[in-house]
């Protein structure tokens, strides 16, 4: 299996494909909500949401053509840079995965914080359009017309690229051939999760589902901290031997006896059939270090402590001393902006923004070609 | 650095004109042993270990039948010393064979030792510092004993000593920590940096047309194999390791470390040219071979002095065709041992033991010297002295019996081609395996009907890669004699045996002179009872010098505490994520 198949290389590509589907499906629903009731325009209704979906299939495509060449640049360039310390690039590499999974595994339980995200963002960009743009210039014009095409066209193209850079930095130091099985399935699996939670499908399922593939995530990226760990002791150990260690294979000789916490003769990952799939999903080593274990327990930690204060949040409105320290930030010149940008913006201002955007939708301010009709139509929605 | 080789002292030569008178003399050297710097492949400056502040230290050369006496005071300040007499029977003397803790104490910086043993053999020999692998910095030279009754007599005109070498230029006590080191783990041995011809390069030895000259040639290195050949001459083997043999023709031959030969060598009819001879060190147990390295070191026979020196061909090593001294037969045709009375099988192996460095075995005991030198234990052990464990479990002690026939079989499981050496004797070499035979007997059956009829003989032998060699000798020397690899750093890192040869015959036989004794009071070695210094329990071992325990083999509890609370903190983290997530519905 490991070899035709990259377990990290799944896990972003569906978060990426969820949330795209999920962008698409907030714009549906906003569409529908706004002008797909029964009473209203229907071929407007129909245009509306196949520019929708054109724009988003449109941005898909591009991010895998981009996608593909990066990788193909990537692998037929890059790859000896390398080869001569590969166990500290390989440390690195299992470093930057690391971080990018724990960044992004956890969003993927709050769905509906996911969904009221975006919900925020594309009203403040059907706003920001709406006011921005004159039917003056001609770029202008077209852009206010096709609006529902290049909001999702450019929102799925960013989170395809995310996805690609993404994939890019968990994968560097994988072979080109673990990369088609997963993106595939990644895909599909990301449009199943995507379309059952557009309908509403059975919610405890599909967040025990959902439980679940975290969990793996995060199976998978501890044990990459404790890879990148092992792989940076053991470089600093073959460098201080010589070149001669990769030739002791799993026996004495091999590893740093000062440093070693358990050695089996037997289950390396590196020769052992059976035993690098251990490696991929668990970060199992058959010669761990103090470094290893202990990485991986502090990364199991912190996850723990994360989840707390996201709890935490959840309950009481804040992070646990988060209100403190930006008060406090507020207060140190140059930091005001961004710490008054940090500060929660209140419920009542979502809401407001929320209706604002539906009544530019509504008012037919993206879908008029006559400038002035939409003049009217913004001062009748006032 | 060129040296001519007629400027050396007479002494050094031997000329027919000197008859020598048949009487045994005793000869009388005083060595002080004292650091020296020296820069002998004018590449580098180093210490050195010198005797009476020179370096090279003195060729010794005395008469068969001759008594030696060797006054050593050690006047070196940091380090002990020892002199071994290589390849010496010391017949009834074995208290001055020298190996350090096995027949002696440590001669302590300060101290001063005698030597005195009778030489009753002729031949070719060397004589090296046997403490704590010292000798290759420097402290080595040839030991020749003249024999007026040789067979040869009158086949040469003149004759030569020629010792060839590697050489290091940092010291042993810099490349030993190195060596044995957790950061080494496969055991690379460090790579010599010059070749040396007499301690210099450059050498020329000059020859004068038609004349025979008789050269004795030792190898004095700590590591590497040597191939010799001289150009466009041709050599007629006739002694080895002090055994005369057959004149056997050779164009290229090998002595590995500690190896002797003596060869008859005709000079052309004609002065037109001078030509080269090379001395080349075997790369093959070279770890890495480092930029700039000449693995080769070339002489000159010198017809005329006015010719020009021509540079010596480079021959790649694969063509090397060297000569078997396998095949030599002895000149006195002693016969085969018949069956023997003991048969010792000892398996090389090299292995990692608990400090993670790499540690050589003979079978699965790598040499620990004993806190009582083994001779002393013998002396003091009463009728327990028969007993092997009194030795210790580290020394790899075998008690032989008196006049016995001994049988050692060496398997070699390292990849990696070993000299062997006996001290006290001259085995027969009964049979040498080509390499990657395996152990002896296990795949292709051999019998007595292919060993030799009158086998070789000599005191260093070298077992081929993965290969197998059958020694035997008579067991009529009582004493203590270390079986061992040569190569120097294989002696550091424990590929020695001791073998116990008739000791109660020793407990009757042996007087030990008292300044042996009082050598050991000053670092406080004691002088009786077992390896571990217990004179009550004579079995009681403990305490004894001990290599590092082996490295933990599985799971430690300290592994499985790892594991087992990596394996809590994953399941108790994924509670809490689970926890998280459902926390949304």
């Amino acid at each position: 299996m490991p070899n035709v198949f990259a377990p990290s290389v799944f896990f972003i590509v569906f978060r990426e494909v969820l949330e795209a589907v999920i962008i698409v499906s907030v714009l549906l629903s906003f569409l529908k909500q706004c002008l797909g009731q029964p009473d209203q325009d229907q071929k407007i209704y129909k245009r509306l949401v196949r520019q929708v979906w054109f724009g988003s299939l449109s941005g898909v495509f591009v991010c895998l053509v981009i996608g593909g060449a990066f990788i193909g640049v990537f692998y037929g360039v890059g790859k000896d840079i390398w080869s001569k310390s590969e166990d500290l690039w390989e440390g690195i590499f299992y470093l930057i995965a690391t971080v990018i999974i724990t960044v992004m595994g956890l969003a993927l339980l709050r769905v509906n914080k996911m969904k009221e995200k975006w919900r925020l963002k594309i009203a403040h960009a059907l706003v920001d359009k709406a006011k921005h743009h004159n039917a003056k210039s001609w770029l202008g014009a077209w852009g206010k017309r096709n609006a529902l095409f290049i909001l999702p066209f450019i929102t799925t193209m960013r989170e395809g690229v995310e996805a690609v850079v993404f994939v890019g930095g968990v994968s560097l130091g994988l072979p080109a051939t673990e990369f088609p099985l997963p993106v595939i399935t990644g895909l599909l699996a990301g449009l199943l999760i995507g379309y059952l939670i557009y309908r509403g499908g059975n919610v405890l399922s599909i967040q025990l589902f959902l439980i679940a593939s975290t969990s793996v995530l995060y199976l998978i990226a501890a044990g990459m901290f404790s890879k990148a760990i092992w792989s940076l002791q053991f470089h600093t150990f073959a460098q201080k031997v010589g070149s001669d260690v990769a030739e002791q294979g799993s026996g004495p000789g091999s590893y740093d006896i000062t440093q070693s916490v358990w050695h089996v003769n037997c289950c390396s990952p590196q020769t052992d059939h059976g035993w690098d799939v251990f490696y991929a999903l668990l970060g199992w080593q058959n010669s761990a270090t103090y470094g290893s274990v202990i990485s991986y327990n502090v990364y199991w930690i912190g996850i723990m402590v994360a989840v707390s204060c996201l709890l935490y949040e959840e309950r009481t409105g804040s992070l646990p001393l988060k209100t403190q320290t930006l008060a406090t930030l507020a207060k140190v010149p140059g930091l005001k902006g961004w710490a008054k940008k940090k500060q929660a913006i209140s419920a009542e201002e979502r809401a407001g923004i929320v209706r604002q955007g539906q009544a530019h939708l509504a008012g037919g301010v993206f879908h008029d070609s006559d400038g002035s009709l939409s003049e009217d139509n913004r001062q009748l929605a006032k | 650095m060129a040296i001519s080789l007629s400027c050396l002292p007479l002494v050094a030569m031997l000329l027919p004109i000197f008859t020598h008178l048949a009487e045994a003399a005793t000869v009388t050297y005083d060595f002080n042993i004292t650091w020296v710097l020296a820069n002998p492949d004018g590449a580098f400056v180093r210490p050195t270990i010198g005797i009476n502040n020179q370096w090279p230290p003195p060729i010794m050369r005395v008469t068969k039948g001759d008594t030696v006496i060797v006054n050593v005071e050690n006047s070196l300040g940091n380090q002990t010393t020892t002199l071994h007499f290589h390849g010496l029977y010391m017949n009834g003397s074995t208290h001055m064979d020298g190996p350090y803790h096995v027949t002696q104490c440590g001669i302590a910086p300060g101290v001063k030792f005698k030597y005195n043993f009778t030489v009753d053999q002729p031949g070719t020999y060397w004589y090296h510092s046997h403490a704590k692998g010292q000798y290759p910095d420097g402290l080595r030279a040839p030991l020749i004993v003249d024999d007026p009754d040789s067979p040869f007599k009158g086949m040469y005109d003149e004759e030569y000593v020629l010792s060839v070498s590697d050489w290091y230029h940092d010291q042993m006590a810099t490349l030993i920590p190195h060596f044995i080191n957790r950061r080494n783990p496969k055991g690379a041995e460090p790579v010599p940096n010059a070749a040396l011809l007499n301690d210099t390069q450059g050498l020329q030895v000059p020859i004068q047309a038609g004349k025979t000259y008789l050269f004795h040639m030792v190898n004095m290195g700590a590591f590497a194999g040597q191939y010799i050949w001289f150009e466009e001459h041709n050599i007629s083997i006739i002694e080895v390791d002090g055994i005369y043999t057959e004149p056997a023709n050779a164009e290229r031959i090998y002595l590995t470390a500690a190896q002797r030969c003596s060869f008859l060598l005709t000079a052309k009819n004609d002065t037109n040219s001078n030509f080269p001879f090379v001395s080349s060190m075997d790369t093959t147990l070279f770890d890495k071979i480092p930029e700039g390295l000449n693995w080769n070191v070339s002489g000159w026979l010198l017809y005329d002095q006015s010719k020009p020196l021509p540079d010596a061909a480079i021959i790649l090593e694969d063509s090397f065709q060297e000569f078997d001294d396998y095949t030599l037969v002895p000149y006195d045709k002693e016969p085969l041992f018949p069956d023997p009375d003991q048969s010792i099988t000892l398996e090389v192996v090299m292995s990692n033991l608990g400090d993670g460095a790499n540690y050589a075995f003979f079978n699965n005991i790598s040499y620990a010297p004993p806190i009582v030198p083994t001779l002393y234990t013998v002396m003091t052990a009463g009728a327990t002295a028969a007993n092997t464990q009194v030795y210790g479990d580290y020394t790899h002690s075998f008690v032989l019996g008196k006049d016995e026939v001994i049988e050692i079989v060496v398997n070699n499981n390292d990849p990696g081609k070993h000299p062997f050496h006996l001290h006290g004797h001259a085995f027969q070499a009964v049979w040498r395996s080509d390499r990657d035979a395996g152990n002896f007997n296990e795949t292709a059956l051999v019998s007595v009907s292919d060993f030799p009829a009158a086998p070789m003989r000599r005191d260093t032998f070298a077992v081929h890669p993965n290969g197998n060699i059958v020694l035997r000798f008579k067991a009529d020397n009582p004493g203590v004699w270390l079986f061992h690899c040569h190569i120097e750093w294989h002696v550091d890192s424990g590929l020695i045996a001791t073998m116990v040869e008739a000791p109660l015959e020793l407990q009757r036989t042996l007087s030990i002179p008292q300044d042996h004794y009082d050598s050991c009071v000053v670092d406080g070695t004691p002088v009786k009872g077992n390896a571990a210094g217990n004179i009550i329990n004579l079995l009681d071992l403990t305490g004894q010098n001990a290599p590092p325990g082996p490295l933990p083999e599985g799971f430690t509890t300290r592994g499985a505490v790892a594991l087992g609370f990596s394996i809590l903190s994953a399941f108790t983290s994924i509670a809490v994520i689970s926890w998280y997530g459902l926390a949304d519905i």
